[in-house]
């Protein structure tokens, strides 16, 4: 077993973790970033287009995530393909104990891993993954190619989910358990506009059903109880995202829903443990915020020498 | 580079070879399936006369996706002799996929 010591470990390699690299470097600290997937880059890696990001309007996701990886490369930042398992406070300096097996103490922790989807915990959805559930509408678009789908949520992916479906599938049900959308005013214009969409408020997934592939869908009106069942092939899942912050359970403070407590400093409660990014308690959540927090943390952990 | 084959060429290509063969079903707009690409492309070098990695794009040939119930991109087949005898859903790192072509080599 190898044991090493770095002045600062960063967990996740999106947005967040990638700024922190970069500013880590400038402070010549002696870092290391953590990726568990072997393409890092976060979330964004799977958004097809990214219109808010400034500077760089329309960009590719994935594009975006390489442009981020090819700065921190430039600065010879060091990346470890492996995961964290658990974190040990000891005081001055925390022990990382990493998925393959090795060790590491470090005066400074970041989290940066970010969110993944959350699951809509109705009947039927892990037994149909793959075999019509889809959380990525730009991959398995493909398969429903002329027939009808469902898309859960109402955020920027939900609505750009659909979107993408309208152009490949005959019609999408967009199913919102509320009559209001949270996504981007411009995408609930062009989802108004789309003739092949049509919006079912008030109402939420109870069940995935079919033989061997979807066949239907059974749904609940969250006002009027009523239930009505709707013929679909494929239900594309995008009803938000949770943090994954379990490795600083009973480390760190938390709010009911799993997000790190910290302002935009980026301090945690337990010190030297420092969070950036999406898993994070703030009110926006955007590859901007997530590099803005980069940049903080590493401020931060600068000043707490 | 893999060989992209058609729904026709799939007997000849796949389920005919001498050797065993990987196909990956891809689709077009999907990013897992570019990342998944380098990953492939390290398998089919390194065991070039052992294996045999073909690509189906189910954008173009969504009949052999439905014939073998695909629905998720990207999804590796593992063929050997005709049969399909291994499949792996999503992206998959290099070593957990080199460990499946060596059970089939």
């Amino acid at each position: 077993m190898d044991k090493k010591y770095k002045d600062l470990v960063i967990i996740g390699s999106g947005p967040a973790g990638l700024a922190a690299a970069v500013y880590g470097k400038r402070a010549m600290l002696d870092e290391v970033v953590l990726e568990r997937e072997m393409i890092g880059g976060g979330q964004i890696v799977t958004t097809e287009r990214v219109d808010n990001y400034l500077g760089l309007y329309g960009i590719g996701g994935y594009e975006l995530a390489e442009k981020f990886k090819e700065h921190a490369d430039a600065l010879q930042v060091p990346f470890l393909e492996t995961g964290a398992e658990t974190i040990t406070d000891c005081g001055a300096y925390k022990e990382i104990k990493l998925e393959n097996g090795d060790t590491i103490e470090a005066k400074a922790v970041l989290l940066a891993t970010g969110a993944t989807h959350k699951k809509l915990g109705a009947k039927g959805e892990e037994a149909f993954a793959g075999a019509g559930v889809s959380y990525c509408a730009t991959c398995d678009g493909a398969f429903f190619a002329g027939k009808t789908v469902a898309v859960a949520g109402g955020g920027d992916v939900a609505l750009e989910d659909a979107l993408y479906l309208s152009g490949v599938c005959e019609k999408i049900y967009l199913v919102h358990r509320r009559d209001e959308f949270r996504a981007a005013k411009t995408l609930q214009e062009k989802v108004k506009n789309t003739t092949n969409i049509e919006f079912l408020p008030f109402y939420e997934i109870r069940e995935i059903g079919g033989t061997e592939t979807v066949e239907y869908i059974v749904l609940q009106n969250n006002q009027s109880r009523e239930e009505r069942k709707l013929e679909v092939s494929g239900v594309f899942i995008a009803i938000g995202m949770e943090p994954q912050s379990e490795i600083l359970k009973g480390i760190a403070e938390m709010d009911e829903r799993g997000y790190v407590k910290a302002t935009e400093d980026c301090r945690t409660s337990a010190k030297g443990i420092y969070v950036a990014g999406d898993v994070r308690t703030k009110s926006l959540r955007q590859i901007i915020t997530a590099v803005s927090d980069g940049a903080n943390a590493v401020a931060s952990i600068e000043q707490d020498r | 580079m893999a060989k992209r084959v058609s729904g026709e060429e799939f007997q000849t290509e796949v389920l005919s070879a001498a050797l065993p063969v990987l196909v990956e079903f891809y689709s077009d707009s999907c990013i897992p399936c570019k990342q998944l690409s380098p990953i492939l492309g390290g398998i089919e070098d390194d065991y070039e006369d052992k294996i045999k990695v073909v690509k189906v794009n189910v954008n173009f040939d969504a009949d052999l996706a439905a014939e073998y119930k695909v629905m998720a991109s990207p999804t590796i087949l593992f063929f050997k002799e005709g049969k399909e005898v291994e499949r792996i859903r999503g992206l998959v790192k290099r070593p957990e996929l080199e460990n499946v072509v060596k059970n089939f080599i």
